[in-house]
């Protein structure tokens, strides 16, 4: 008797072993979602659209943010156990719509000790060439220029005020070569909750100030020519920043 | 061995029985209530890109049937003389060459018949200033509107259930005559009205290549402006998309303040619907398929010829609080930032857009049989 009750004991330590380990493959195995969101800001302050507010950066004047909107492609997960790649991923990140931030949610992302997330300001080369619809990439949408030139990768419209002069602003920054790829760490965001999230903000102030000021005044237009668009891609590489604590300082592009 | 074999063989026997069974069933039920046909045979150029048809409305070869009939059917009006294709004629790529339409209340409307071709892409908010947001919900709207048709929609169904063929088609189709049905039969209807052989799109699909002044045209029309760089444009493309040339389908990328009226005296447009300021004085942007056959233009009909709508978008647009950077900032002379607003277009600028333009013109679609009116006799 001793002897079955001993065998039963050890019976029922395995079968709560094999449920333990069962729920624990099983909840290793259940893919997460992951939520970006962004957060529109011009220097310190929060977007408004439409309002002669934000300061000239390299000169005089206040300048109105009428239209702003990018492209962001290509968002890994990577790490030390693993990579996720979204697929189709192309987002046109907007803050015209009811919501003050831009949200992405990445769907079915196997629960992985991720640590970095990467992902591309602009189109990559190859789906620029394109013209096939994936994701937010449309050839008939607004960021599209024309099948011979791509996609515009930052569309910034708006205009500066002078007194009572209005000078209308186009920045439509593209080109292939302008294409950024920022890197940031999660450090101490680990992604295996049910859900996670993850905040960014977005400066459209760095398009203007960075590696150089630009007075809207005297450039208050960038189109195709490519120096100037490369003058703001070198900046837009600083726009997205991430707000969690002990995030990287500076992403990899901005070097 | 034997043993399951016989097991299997009964499985089977089992199995075929049970399909045979069910195939009677479905029969049995086909001869109560007839099961619509999906249309099949149906596409759009690639360039044209995505488009969606709504879960709860698929194409069917019975509802386009359908819609095409009602589309042309005048009891569709209360005074039985107005139907859809009163304002919408196909011959004019469905529009009446009439400054704004009139229907029975014989008082002109506050709008320009707009052109129904690729409805699918662009902008999925219908009418000059956005007001429905599918197809469907456009379909009723002339049907009930005093001006336009006048007719009550309860009239309407107890009227087309009296018609014995109309009934018919109607249980094929929907199940039902009622007023959601027939919104749903002209909305597919409306789907098919695809234009895609203008010579615009033979070029596109490599067919033909275009005269070198429509080509000219063609590259105007496709850029905007940059001085700095020598690059000479008419900015066509920041509102009409390169393809479909018609607004973008984003959000309210596809509405524009294209510059017909100062600060004083702009309409509401896209603001009467979203309700934001920044939406005043902006309409939807149309597809430029078949604009030639679509005069007069702009939402009001003000423009009666092309040359006309080409001269206001090279020199008469007015400014105003909500007109886009993009229409101030293009100038092929570089000196936007100073008075008055033009794109300094030269002649022969002006007569290559014009060319490449009328390259839009899709003859098999204004003359296509399954678009005409069912009732006509040859």
């Amino acid at each position: 008797m001793p002897r079955a009750k001993y065998v039963i004991a050890v019976l029922f330590a395995l079968a709560a072993l094999l449920g333990i380990t069962g729920w624990w493959l099983y909840r290793a195995a259940q893919p997460i979602e992951v939520a970006l969101y962004f957060h529109p800001f011009v220097g310190p302050e929060p977007l408004l659209l439409n309002e002669s507010r934000y300061p000239n950066p390299g000169g005089e004047g206040r300048f109105k943010v009428r239209d702003f909107q990018f492209f962001l492609s290509n968002i890994r997960l990577t790490g030390g156990t693993g990579v996720y790649t979204e697929p189709d991923s192309y987002h046109l990140v907007r803050f015209d719509g009811a919501e003050p931030a831009f949200g992405i949610v990445l769907h079915d992302v196997p629960r992985r000790n991720y640590q970095r997330i990467e992902f591309g300001i602009g189109v990559d080369a190859a789906a620029n060439k394109s013209l096939a619809q994936r994701g937010d990439l449309d050839p008939n949408g607004r960021m599209a220029w024309n099948w011979e030139v791509g996609y515009k990768f930052v569309l910034f419209e708006g205009a500066l005020l002078r007194g009572n002069a209005s000078v209308p602003l186009v920045y439509h920054v593209g080109f292939e070569e302008n294409y950024r790829l920022i890197a940031t760490e999660l450090h101490r965001e680990p992604l295996d909750s049910r859900s996670a999230r993850l905040d960014f903000r977005v400066d459209i102030l760095r398009l203007f100030q960075g590696s150089t000021t630009v007075d809207m005044a005297a450039l208050p237009s960038v189109k195709f020519d490519r120096a100037d668009a490369a003058l703001l891609a070198r900046n837009f590489a600083a726009m997205v920043t991430p707000m969690w604590p002990d995030a990287a300082g500076q992403p990899d592009g901005a070097r | 061995m034997t043993r399951v074999f016989r097991l299997r063989l009964a499985v089977a026997a089992a199995a075929l029985i049970a399909a045979l069974l069910a195939a009677l069933a479905t029969g049995a039920c086909n001869k109560q209530r007839r099961v619509a046909t999906p249309l099949t045979g149906f596409s759009a150029p690639f360039v044209f890109g995505h488009f969606q048809v709504p879960a709860d409305n698929p194409l069917t070869e019975e509802a386009v049937e359908l819609g095409r009939r009602l589309f042309y059917d005048p009891r569709l009006s209360a005074n039985g003389r107005v139907s859809c294709s009163t304002c919408h004629i196909q011959r004019l790529a469905f529009t009446d060459g009439r400054v704004t339409s009139v229907g029975v209340s014989g008082q002109p409307l506050a709008f320009n018949s707009m052109s129904l071709a690729n409805l699918m892409w662009g902008p999925q908010h219908f009418f000059w200033n956005g007001r429905a947001a599918t197809l469907e919900e456009q379909a009723l709207i002339p049907i009930q509107h005093p001006d336009e048709m006048a007719q009550d929609l309860g009239r309407l169904v107890a009227e087309l259930s009296a018609d014995a063929s109309y009934r018919e088609m109607f249980e094929t189709a929907y199940g039902e005559v009622s007023a959601a049905a027939i919104a749903r039969a002209l909305a597919s209807f409306e789907r098919t009205l695809i234009s895609s052989n203008s010579r615009y799109d033979q070029f596109l699909r490599g067919e033909i290549t275009l005269h070198p002044r429509e080509e000219l045209g063609r590259k105007l029309f496709m850029v905007h402006p940059d001085v700095k760089v020598s690059l000479r444009g008419a900015n066509c493309i920041d509102c009409h998309s390169q393809f479909l040339t018609g607004g973008f389908s984003a959000r309210y990328d596809g509405f524009s303040n294209n510059g017909l009226d100062d600060e004083e005296h702009l309409q509401p447009g896209l603001q009467a619907v979203t309700g934001n300021p920044a939406h005043r004085g902006l309409f939807k942007v149309p597809s430029l398929r078949n604009i030639a056959l679509t005069a007069p233009y702009m939402h009001d009909g003000r423009f009666k010829t092309l040359e006309a709508v080409l001269d206001h978008y090279d020199s008469g647009i007015r400014n105003s609080s909500t007109l886009s950077s993009l229409m101030v900032e293009a100038d092929n002379r570089g000196a936007a930032a100073a008075g008055r607003i033009s794109l300094h277009l030269t002649a022969t600028e002006k007569a290559a857009i014009l060319a490449f333009l009328r390259t839009l013109t899709d003859q098999d679609f204004v003359s296509a049989e399954p678009f005409s009116d069912p009732f006509a006799r040859p």
